[in-house]
């Protein structure tokens, strides 16, 4: 494949190729031809080689003399001529070769067989990231933390450039190219069988939306993230199953419902996460009157929300229209929310919350400092956009921080690296709070206040006792992984939390036999990890964790029966 | 008309000719084979090798290659004729090979040809 660059180079190459050869002909063949002198005054013709050797050395500007003998007056009219145009057509040929090498197409070609050949060579999982972002950054490096490879694409050098400084945990094989093209897609290994997924957080949706159609089209199996925020792209792509969207507004607009609903489940959710540990106190939002600052995508999602409840609320906004009967009913002001007058119109003083929800970060600031003068105790909800002014945000001291680029961030990288935590968080989001509180206290009792979540898979090269137990019939209850070592009447702190069988979930599996292909999500502290892997993958510890007795090698066996 | 195929096919064949012109004699006679008729045979063959780089088609591969073989040969033969000279030890054996040498790279050269007749009696327009 590496043809490709050879050819681009020789054909730029062909008329420099001939300028040389035809002036290198034209200078031998004269040298040759005109007679000159030799030490003794006899007539003396150069041989072929003799010019050709002159030539040389004159046409690259060496110049050694003149050989064999000092050249007649004849010969060095010839020559002086020879100088001109040997000269320049050798220099011409060496910068025809530089501007060859350095030339756009070529460098691309290079890049591109270099990148190809890295992808081929990747044995494990990969996930493609489309466009370098500081989002993307970060999904990269979780997706590293969870042993998958990645690759990357994007079309602006001076980003890829920008990339090349940063360190990462494995090598990522990166490309300059368009990613909207099924080419670029590709070469990017999307019809490998070990790409596992392709990230397409791109702000222009419509780009989202193509991708994951093509993805679609040249591999269903990959799966594919999209970042969608407008209502009729999400709707095509959720209608055709082509993509996970991720809406971080619709994301936000459950969280501000499950906070309604079950606050203990936000707790359990940023565990999930890794953002705290159980010990957090849940977020009890306050009741009574709610403000929201913009009624765009993000106020909409909320809406539903809020009528669901029939919560008390009231939408600001300056730019955006709402229907007619909404401002009959007072619940849309269509002014500024960044003025007090307007603030106090709308009753900031007895009311119990402010949403700040515009796209604009210091719009955002503003207004919680404004709000914040005139009614000192009203709880604060905003949203921050990007994580470039974070330190400002915390030092807003606001209630609830709503970033959206974490949003994207926790839930690309999970949907993709850690299925079975997504599968778990998406059903403890649907849990009453009472069995959450179960939940909480039964994990810090007899786990930790902040567990491990970790993921067994029961195949042959993760569990290689359990697998071959399994395999010959045995039936392992789940339990006998808990069972501590030391003394098989203990349990080790953890606990299963999630049993994924044939697209069956389980939650809180207990008293269930194994099979084979299981996936199984532990809650559990470092040790108990060790122990569980040990009782997994060891048939010793195993027969022990089973029976409470050692396991006797069938050899040792035939001798203690006698 | 197109003027690069006048040009190219004119060097094609004026390579061919004029190997055939040096080629042509008796084998172990130096007086029948004029240097610089191998001089520019091995010019004129340089050139229709660049003229058959940048085509990407299965026939101008085979075409530079036959190319390629011809200015192997021939360049074989200049060396050899060069050191053969200022060792002095220009013998009959030696100037055999210098010519056989040029009559191989005249068949690279006949193959060359008959490629590029082909192509072009193949060509619809």
């Amino acid at each position: 494949m590496n043809n490709n660059a050879l050819w681009i180079i020789l054909q730029k190459l062909r008329t420099p190729l001939l300028v040389i050869i035809v002036t290198y002909a034209i200078a031998i063949l004269g040298m040759v031809l005109i007679p000159g002198m030799d030490d003794k005054g006899n007539v003396y013709h150069l041989s072929f080689f003799d010019a050709f050797y002159f030539v040389s050395y004159m046409a690259s500007t060496i110049g050694f003399g003149e050989s064999p003998y000092a050249f007649t007056y004849q010969q060095k009219l010839w020559v002086s001529i020879c100088i001109y145009i040997t000269v320049v057509g050798w220099f011409y040929g060496l910068g025809a070769l530089v501007s060859a090498v350095t030339d756009k197409t070529l460098k691309f070609e290079v890049m591109r067989n270099r990148f190809r050949k890295k992808v081929q060579a990747i044995e494990d999982d990969f996930v493609i990231v489309l466009g370098y972002t500081h989002v993307n950054a970060e999904i990269i490096k979780k997706l590293h933390m969870a042993n998958m490879e990645v690759v990357l694409i994007d079309n602006d050098e001076e980003k890829i450039n920008f990339f090349m400084l940063e360190e990462t945990k494995q090598d990522v094989p990166f490309m300059v190219a368009d990613a909207l093209l099924t080419e670029t897609l590709q070469d990017a290994g999307i019809l490998r069988s070990n790409c596992k997924g392709i990230i397409a957080l791109f702000e222009n949706e419509e780009h989202n939306f193509r991708i994951s159609i093509l993805t679609k089209f040249l591999n269903p199996n990959v799966k594919v993230v999209a970042k969608s925020t407008y209502d009729d792209i999400s709707k095509s792509i959720l209608d055709t199953d082509i993509a996970k969207v991720i809406n971080p507004f619709e994301v936000f607009a459950k969280r501000v419902d499950v906070a309604l609903r079950s606050p203990n489940t936000l707790v359990v959710e940023n565990w999930i996460y890794g953002n705290s540990d159980l010990s957090e106190e849940p977020l009890y939002l306050p009741e009574g009157k709610y403000l929201i600052c913009g009624y765009g995508r993000f106020g909409k999602a909320l809406q539903s929300k809020f009528n669901k409840y029939g919560i008390e609320h009231v939408f600001i906004d300056a730019k955006r229209l709402a229907h007619h009967s909404m401002i009959e009913e007072g619940i849309f002001v269509r002014a500024n929310p960044d003025d007090k007058d307007i603030l106090l119109d709308v009753g900031i003083k007895d009311s119990a919350a402010l949403i700040v929800g515009t796209k604009n970060d210091i719009d955002n600031l503003s207004i919680v400092i404004t709000a914040k003068k005139l009614n000192p105790d009203i709880y604060i909800i905003a949203r921050e956009n990007t994580m470039q002014e974070v330190s400002v945000f915390q030092a807003a001291d606001i209630d609830w921080l709503f970033v959206i680029e974490q949003i994207y961030i926790n839930k690309a990288s999970m949907s993709i690296a850690n299925p079975l935590k997504h599968r778990f968080l998406k059903l403890i989001l649907t849990q009453k709070e009472s069995w959450i509180k179960l939940l909480i206290n039964l994990l810090k009792n007899q786990v930790d206040v902040n567990p491990l979540l970790k993921r067994l898979d029961i195949k042959e090269e993760s569990t290689y006792a359990l697998y071959h137990e399994l395999l010959n019939g045995a039936e392992i209850e789940i339990e006998t992984l808990l069972r501590s070592l030391k003394n098989r009447e203990v349990n080790n702190p953890a606990l299963p939390l999630l049993l994924y069988r044939d697209g069956e979930e389980i939650l809180l599996p207990s008293n269930i036999n194994l099979q084979i292909g299981d996936q199984i999500l532990f809650a559990c502290t470092k040790e108990s990890l060790e122990e569980i892997e040990l009782i997994a993958s060891n048939i010793y510890e195993l027969y022990y964790a089973k029976y409470g007795e050692e396991k006797i090698h069938p050899f040792f066996k035939r001798f203690l029966s006698y | 008309m197109n003027l690069d195929k006048v040009i190219s096919g004119f060097f094609f064949i004026l390579a061919m000719t004029i190997n055939f012109g040096f080629f042509y004699g008796d084998i172990d006679n130096p007086e029948l084979h004029s240097v610089y008729e191998l001089f520019v045979a091995l010019v004129v063959s340089l050139i229709s090798t660049v003229l058959k780089i940048g085509d990407k088609t299965q026939l101008g591969a085979v075409l530079l290659a036959t190319s390629l073989v011809a200015d192997i040969q021939l360049i074989a033969a200049v060396t050899v004729w060069t050191v053969t000279e200022y060792l002095s030890i220009v013998d009959v054996e030696a100037f055999a090979a210098i010519i056989s040498l040029s009559g191989g790279a005249l068949l690279a050269n006949i193959t060359s040809v008959i490629l590029y007749i082909g192509e072009t009696l193949k060509s619809k327009r």
